[in-house]
């Protein structure tokens, strides 16, 4: 017989309490039972970083943590980015510079980037390139994306 | 199939309660390996040890510094202390899979996986660490490079935990080399870490521990006991790095081949001798 796990997290500012499966991961968490279809799931195994959300303010790659795990931790995602003191700045800024082409990879690289410029408003473009160098983008747009980045300084 | 799932936050409730838990049951520290691998598991019960709060720490007394099984690495990359005393393991930090991954990924589960390729594990045997494992409250120390058997074996009983390790203050100076496919985010092909004293260029102590080129991380003993109490010349250091060459035994596999691998280890052990001074 399956056991659920009580969970209580907060989650883009609210606070969630509910059972949950025991063998969830956070992704399937977020998108499944949040309905929070902003975070992508790409490859599965931590390879891509479109599923990157923050854990406690930090990055994490969503589909490496399990639910269970971030009982009692707060969780924000693309949905919440404004919560962060560069969120509006880098969705904006990323609009701007026309960045986004599939789109795919964004919502982890503006998650990334946010946790970023919270820590270090003044980052170097090595410190960026450092900060997204878990991020693939396929369409290959690094330079419109670092830049786009650099203008939220 | 995981019909239960469990978080505990300190050891005090991890023993009192494990034994009623289901027998197929598996610990979780950071889960960036085990995650990946759940569906080929057999496992019942997945029991979460990354927020015991005995394992959350990074202490220092005269002698050594303690780090908790549960440290993340970008703990590792941000702490002063290990900055200063165990430079080497601060290093592996840096080049650790991605900044994301370091922010789930444990020191402790990073050896528990015992995989061959492990970056945390490779600094830790190079600075002849110990490890504390945790048995029901009872207590035993091994060195970190007993405590692994083979690949993705350890000597770890059933239940056992890694409750962290002990790094010497020796005031070993330490090289950390790596060989990857790419800048960033990449699996060694081959890596080596050497710590060392020395006083100009005489050895007085010396420490070589290699990655991927073997079933589990090596302790160059050999190679070690022939550089001790010599001066470093050219001869010496290629005398050296044939010696090392026969205590390795890689394969060839889709990421690198055995003999591009022994070549990579001979020239990273160059490298670091020739920047001894």
């Amino acid at each position: 017989m399956i056991k659920k796990f009580k969970i209580e997290c907060i989650i883009n500012g609210k606070k969630f309490v509910g059972e949950i499966e025991p063998n969830l991961r956070l992704i399937d968490f977020i998108r499944d039972i949040l309905g929070l279809y902003g975070t992508k799931e790409g490859c599965g195994e931590g390879e891509c970083g479109s599923c990157i959300v923050l854990l406690d303010r930090k990055p994490v790659n969503s589909c490496l943590v399990m639910a269970f795990s971030v009982n009692k931790k707060e969780i924000i995602t693309i949905e919440g980015v404004e919560m962060m003191k560069y969120g509006k700045k880098l969705k904006d800024s990323f609009n701007n510079n026309f960045v986004v082409q599939c789109g795919f990879c964004i919502p982890g690289i503006i998650m990334v980037a946010s946790a970023l410029l919270e820590n270090n408003s003044n980052p170097t473009e090595d410190d960026i390139k450092k900060a997204i160098s878990g991020n693939i983008c396929r369409c290959s747009g690094y330079e419109v994306i670092i830049d786009a980045i650099k203008n939220c300084i | 199939m995981i019909k239960q799932a469990i978080k505990f936050y300190s050891l005090k409730e991890l023993w009192k309660n494990i034994k009623s838990l289901p027998l197929k049951r598996k610990y979780l520290a950071g889960g960036s390996d085990l995650i990946i691998s759940l569906k080929n598991l057999d496992i019942d019960c997945l029991i979460d040890i990354s927020d015991i709060k005995e394992l959350r720490v990074i202490k220092e007394n005269k002698d050594n510094i303690f780090i908790g099984a549960a440290v993340k690495i970008s703990e590792i990359e941000d702490n002063d202390c290990l900055k200063k005393y165990a430079p080497a393991i601060v290093e592996a930090a840096k080049f650790y899979a991605s900044p994301s991954i370091r922010n789930i990924a444990t020191i402790g589960g990073n050896i528990a996986n015992a995989s061959p390729c492990a970056d945390g594990v490779l600094a830790l045997i190079s600075l002849q660490s110990l490890c504390i494992l945790n048995y029901y409250g009872k207590r035993r120390i091994v060195k970190v490079m007993d405590l692994i058997k083979d690949v993705k074996k350890t000597i770890l009983r059933k239940d056992e935990i890694i409750e962290g390790f002990i790094i010497p203050k020796k005031g070993f100076k330490s090289v950390f080399l790596k060989m990857m496919p790419r800048k960033a985010f990449g699996i060694a092909k081959a890596g080596l870490c050497v710590s060392y004293i020395a006083n100009k260029y005489y050895i007085n102590d010396i420490s070589i521990a290699v990655s991927s080129v073997g079933p589990k991380i090596i302790k160059c003993i050999k190679t070690e006991k022939f550089l001790k109490n010599k001066f470093l010349n050219e001869e010496i250091i290629k005398k050296a790095s044939l010696i090392i060459r026969k205590e390795i035994s890689p394969i060839s596999d889709y990421r690198s081949t055995a003999y591009y691998r022994t070549e990579i280890i001979s020239t990273f052990l160059v490298r670091a001798l020739n920047s001894i001074k």
